[in-house]
C-alpha cells in the first residue's frame, strides 16, 4: 500500500505538469481578466475605495437598455425554443421522406455563418426596400407605400433566432432520435396527434437537452455586438453596444464592467434555474 | 370490451423492395388468444406491426369487425399494444402512463382516476402509482405497460414479446396473468413470442411462421402432436432425424431393417392422442423421420415392444438437466438425443425405442 502510495508523486507531479499550460492559459485568458473586471466594476478602474457608484451610473444611463437587453434575448430564446422544437419533431415523427430530407438538409445552413455576415444578410434583407419588401410586394401580398423596415427591435429577434434555431435544433433533434422510438409507437397506437406526442411525449423526455441549447443560445446572444450594431444602431439598444461605447468613446472600463456584471447576473439567473430543474429531475 | 374478430388476406409486406410476408392468409375469432411464433426473421413481429400500423403492407387486407384497416394509420385503430421493451414514458408516474390512453380520450379526470385505481388493483400496483417509472423493476413496469393497454378497452390487444425481458421466474407468473386477464374481459390477442412453451402455455391457435410463410396453425395440441412439415416438427422439438425406408398398406407402416435399425411395423395415427406414427409424407419409400428426446426412451436389453422403432447405439454423452438423464446416443453414424430416467455410462450399448405415437414421417424433400 505504501510503495502505492511512494509511487503515486511523481505521477501525479506528471499529471499537473500536464495540465498546468491549460490552467495558465485558463488562468491568464479568462481569471485574471475576469476577476479584474469584476474588481474594476466596483471601484474606480481597481483602484481606491470599493463602491457602486459605476453600477449607479449604469442604470442610471441605461436603464432602458437593460431591459431592452432582457427582453429581445428571452424573446429571442422562447421563439428560437419553439422553432427548434418543430424542426426537430418534424425530423423525427414526419413521415413525408423528401420534406425531412430538404428540412434536414437545410436547417444547418445558418450554423456555419458568422453573426457579423448574419447581420449583413438581413440588413439587406428587411430593411424597407430590402428583399423581404420586394418579395411581398411583387406578390401582391402587401402594397408598396406598407412596406416598412424591420431594423429596428424587431430585426434583432429575427437575426438571433435565424442564426441560432439551428444550433439548438441540432442539439434536440440528436436527442429526439436518441429516445426510445417505441416511446413514440406507444402514443400513435393509443390514439395521441403528432402534435400532442410532440408536446407530452416527446419534448418532456428531451427537455434537459433543449434546456441547455437555449441556455448556450441566450448566452451568445447577450454577448454579441455585431448585429444590434448594424441593425438597431439607435435607442434604446443592447448593452453590448453600451460596453463597446463606454470603452472607446470615454475609456469608462468601470461603468462598462458594471454593465458586464449585469450579464453575467442575467445568465446566473437562468443557470441557475437550469441547475435547480436538473437536481430535482435527479432527486425525482 | 369484448374482443372482435381479425381477418387477414392475401397480405405482403416488405421493407423497400424486400419482401418479408408472403401472402399470408389467417383468421383471427373474436376472444381468441392466438400465438405468432417463429425464429428470428421468419417475419412474426412484421405482421404485428401491420396489424398494428406501423407498417403499411404492400398488398392485402386486413379486416377488423369487417372492415379493412391496412392503410389507416395505428391512432386510427383502436388498438392496444404492450411493446417488447414497454415504452413506457419515464417522466410519467405510473398512474399517468395508465391513465394517458383514457386522456387522450377525453375522459375526465375523475373517470381516469377511477379506471386506473381499478387497475393498479387489478394488477399488484395500488402502492406504486406515483412512482416514476425508472424507479420500478422490469415485472413492475411489464404490469404497467399491460395496465395501460387493457386501461383503454381496445377489443385487441397485440402482445410484442412482452415476457422476454423478465426473469424465468416472474415469466412463468406473468404467462398466466396476461391469459386470465385475457379470457376475463373477452379480448382478442396477439401475441409475437420466439418461445415455444410460451405460446403453448397461452394461446389458443399457434400460427408458425418459415421466411414469411405460415407453416402451420394449429391449436397447441396439433402443433405438438401432429406438425405438418419437417420445419413445424423441428421447430416443436423434434431434433433427431432418421431416413427411414418404409411401406404402406392399409393403415400400418412397415419399416425396413436397415443399419442398426430393426424392421418394424407402426400403425399410423388417424386422430391425436391414438398413437399412431403422424404420417405427413407424400408417398412411401425413401422418408424422413423425426420424434423428440422425450417421447424415445433406452432399453439395455434389446427387447424392443411391439409397435415402436428401435436403433440400437452406444451411450457417448450423458448430462442431467433435471428429473432424466439426457444421453447423447450414436448410432450407425448418427447422433440422438435421448431422455431417459434410467442410469446408462458412457460407452454402454443401449437401444433407442421410439413408440409409434411419437414419431413424424415426411417426404425427404419437405
Amino acid at each position: 500500500m505504501s510503495g502505492q502510495s511512494m509511487s503515486v508523486g511523481p505521477g501525479r507531479m506528471g499529471a499537473i505538469l500536464l495540465v498546468a499550460p491549460a490552467l495558465l492559459m485558463i488562468g491568464f485568458l479568462f481569471v485574471y481578466p475576469f476577476g479584474y473586471s469584476v474588481v474594476s466594476a466596483f471601484t474606480d478602474n481597481g483602484e481606491g475605495s470599493w463602491h457602486i457608484a459605476n453600477f449607479t451610473k449604469a442604470v442610471e444611463f441605461y436603464s432602458k437598455d437593460i431591459l431592452f437587453t432582457i427582453v429581445i434575448v428571452s424573446l429571442s430564446t422562447v421563439i428560437i425554443g419553439i422553432l427548434a422544437v418543430a424542426i426537430a419533431g418534424y425530423l423525427t415523427l414526419g413521415e413525408n421522406k423528401t420534406a425531412v430530407a430538404i428540412l434536414k438538409w437545410l436547417y444547418r445552413w445558418p450554423l456555419f455563418i458568422p453573426f457579423i455576415v448574419s447581420a449583413q444578410l438581413m440588413r439587406t434583407f428587411l430593411a424597407k426596400n430590402g428583399m423581404m419588401n420586394n418579395i411581398l410586394t411583387s406578390s401582391g401580398i402587401i402594397e408598396p407605400l406598407a412596406a416598412q423596415s424591420y431594423l429596428d427591435w424587431r430585426g434583432i429577434v429575427i437575426t438571433f433566432v435565424w442564426k441560432q434555431t439551428p444550433f439548438v435544433a441540432l442539439l434536440v433533434a440528436g436527442a429526439m432520435a436518441s429516445i426510445d422510438r417505441t416511446t413514440i409507437d406507444a402514443g400513435r397506437i393509443f390514439g395521441a396527434s403528432r402534435l400532442r406526442i410532440l408536446i407530452e411525449l416527446v419534448v418532456p423526455q428531451i427537455a434537459t437537452t433543449l434546456m441547455v441549447g437555449l441556455i448556450l443560445s441566450y448566452v451568445v446572444m447577450l454577448s454579441v455586438l455585431s448585429v444590434p450594431l448594424m441593425i438597431n444602431a439607435q435607442s434604446p439598444t443592447m448593452l453590448t453596444v453600451d460596453m463597446a461605447w463606454r470603452i472607446n468613446s470615454y475609456g469608462d472600463y468601470g461603468v462598462a464592467n458594471a454593465l458586464g456584471i449585469m450579464s453575467y447576473l442575467f445568465t446566473g439567473v437562468v443557470a441557475w434555474f437550469y441547475l435547480r430543474q436538473s437536481l430535482k429531475d435527479k432527486g425525482a | 370490451m369484448v374482443g372482435v374478430g381479425i381477418e387477414i388476406e392475401k397480405l405482403c409486406v416488405g421493407y423497400d423492395k424486400n419482401r418479408v410476408l408472403h401472402d399470408i392468409d389467417l383468421e383471427i375469432n373474436s376472444s381468441e388468444f392466438v400465438a405468432l411464433l417463429g425464429s428470428s426473421g421468419c417475419g412474426k413481429t412484421t405482421l404485428l406491426k401491420s396489424l398494428s400500423g406501423f407498417i403499411k403492407p404492400m398488398s392485402g387486407q386486413i379486416r377488423v369487425n369487417g372492415s379493412d384497416v391496412a392503410q389507416l394509420p395505428p391512432e386510427q385503430r383502436n388498438m392496444a399494444m404492450v411493446f417488447q421493451s414497454y415504452a413506457l414514458w419515464p417522466h410519467m408516474t405510473v398512474r399517468q402512463n395508465v391513465g394517458y390512453g383514457l386522456k387522450l380520450r377525453g375522459m375526465s379526470k375523475e373517470q381516469i382516476n377511477c379506471k386506473v385505481d381499478e387497475l393498479l388493483v387489478l394488477l399488484g400496483l395500488a402502492d406504486f402509482g406515483d412512482r416514476k417509472v425508472p424507479n420500478l423493476s422490469g415485472g413492475q413496469r411489464q404490469r404497467v405497460a399491460l395496465g395501460r393497454a387493457l386501461a383503454v378497452d381496445s377489443p385487441i390487444l397485440l402482445l410484442d414479446e412482452p415476457l422476454s425481458n423478465l426473469d424465468a421466474r416472474i415469466r412463468l407468473s406473468m404467462r398466466h396473468e396476461i391469459r386470465s386477464l385475457q379470457q376475463r374481459m373477452g379480448l382478442t390477442a396477439v401475441h409475437v413470442t420466439h418461445d415455444r412453451e410460451e405460446a403453448m402455455v397461452m394461446a389458443d391457435r399457434i400460427v408458425i411462421l418459415n421466411a414469411g410463410h405460415i407453416a402451420q396453425v394449429g391449436t397447441p395440441l396439433e402443433v405438438y402432436e401432429q406438425p405438418k412439415s419437417n420445419f413445424v416438427a423441428t421447430f416443436m422439438g423434434a431434433e433427431n432425424e432418421i431416413a427411414l425406408n418404409v411401406e404402406r398398406a392399409n393403415g400400418t407402416l412397415s419399416i425396413s431393417e436397415q443399419e442398426a435399425v430393426k424392421a418394424a411395423s407402426l400403425s399410423v395415427s388417424n386422430e391425436i392422442g391414438d398413437g399412431g406414427v403422424n404420417w405427413q409424407a407424400t408417398a412411401a419409400g425413401s422418408v424422413r423421420g423425426r420424434f423428440r428426446s422425450s417421447a424415445a426412451h433406452l432399453l439395455a436389453d434389446g427387447t424392443v415392444p411391439e409397435g415402436h422403432l428401435a436403433l440400437a447405439g452406444r451411450v457417448t454423452q450423458l448430462s442431467y438437466p433435471g428429473g432424466v438423464f439426457r444421453y447423447e446416443i450414436e448410432s450407425a453414424g448418427q447422433l440422438y438425443m435421448i431422455d431417459d430416467p434410467c442410469r446408462y455410462a458412457v460407452g454402454d450399448a443401449v437401444t433407442i425405442c421410439v413408440p409409434a405415437g411419437g414419431l413424424h414421417l415426411y417426404s425427404e424433400a419437405a
